[in-house]
């Protein structure tokens, strides 16, 4: 069966051709996928996170720009090997969240 | 191990419905092309997709195609050529000629 992501030859209508820009935090998360896939981890293979979006059910993945596809699917696979944990990453992510609400609000004092 | 294909060999892509991650998209399966370049020995991406990073190297070649045996666009012209990487077991060997539509 042809898979939703397999869209080589597909009606495409008018195609935009703009160059967009490369932002801060798709580097990182480029970054962190060398990182998780290069030769001395081996935690996450290119081909791994492939799979993982192509198996995210097509509303999702249609819905996911191409770095989040990346990331939310790195996400799934490190939390499917158990090297994190959902409750781990939300800890993480409520963490990062409140130093950052606090630097806002210090940064607005000055 | 000897390289099932050299240069030039006539091949077909094969088209095989398996499940999971493969390399192979949907609109080169079944479509006649000529080996043009051997690119190395890698890893199955179907078996790293699974996490399998073990096991031996496919060969992996560069595979041309004619545009035109490819899309219903007649803008194509006979020298316009689709390139390709395709791992060797999605290969098979065959003697047919690739023929361009305007030669055939």
């Amino acid at each position: 069966m042809k898979g939703y992501h397999d869209i080589g030859g597909d009606k495409a209508g008018v195609i935009p051709k703009e160059e967009l820009p490369w932002l801060y935090w798709e580097k990182k998360v480029e970054a962190i996928r060398n990182l998780l896939g290069d030769g001395t981890r081996r935690i996450i293979a290119l081909d791994e996170m492939r799979r993982g979006f192509e198996s995210f059910g097509q509303d999702k993945y249609d819905n996911l720009s191409f770095y989040r596809r990346r990331l939310e699917a790195m996400i799934d696979i490190l939390i499917e090997k158990e090297i994190i944990t959902q409750a781990e990453l939300d800890a993480a992510i409520g963490e990062k969240k409140r130093v950052w609400a606090s630097e806002l609000k210090n940064s607005s004092k000055i | 191990m000897k390289r099932r294909f050299d240069i030039g060999d006539n091949v077909c892509v094969r088209s095989i419905d398996k499940p999971g991650h493969v390399r192979i998209p949907f609109y080169i399966r079944g479509k006649l092309g000529t080996i043009l370049q051997y690119c190395g020995r890698y890893l199955n991406p179907e078996d790293l997709a699974v996490g399998k990073t073990s096991g031996p190297g496919v060969d992996l070649y560069r595979v041309e195609f004619v545009q035109n045996t490819l899309w219903d666009q007649p803008d194509n012209q006979p020298q316009d050529k689709l390139v390709i990487e395709i791992y060797d077991h999605w290969l098979t060997q065959t003697n047919t000629l690739v023929k361009s539509r305007a030669e055939v």
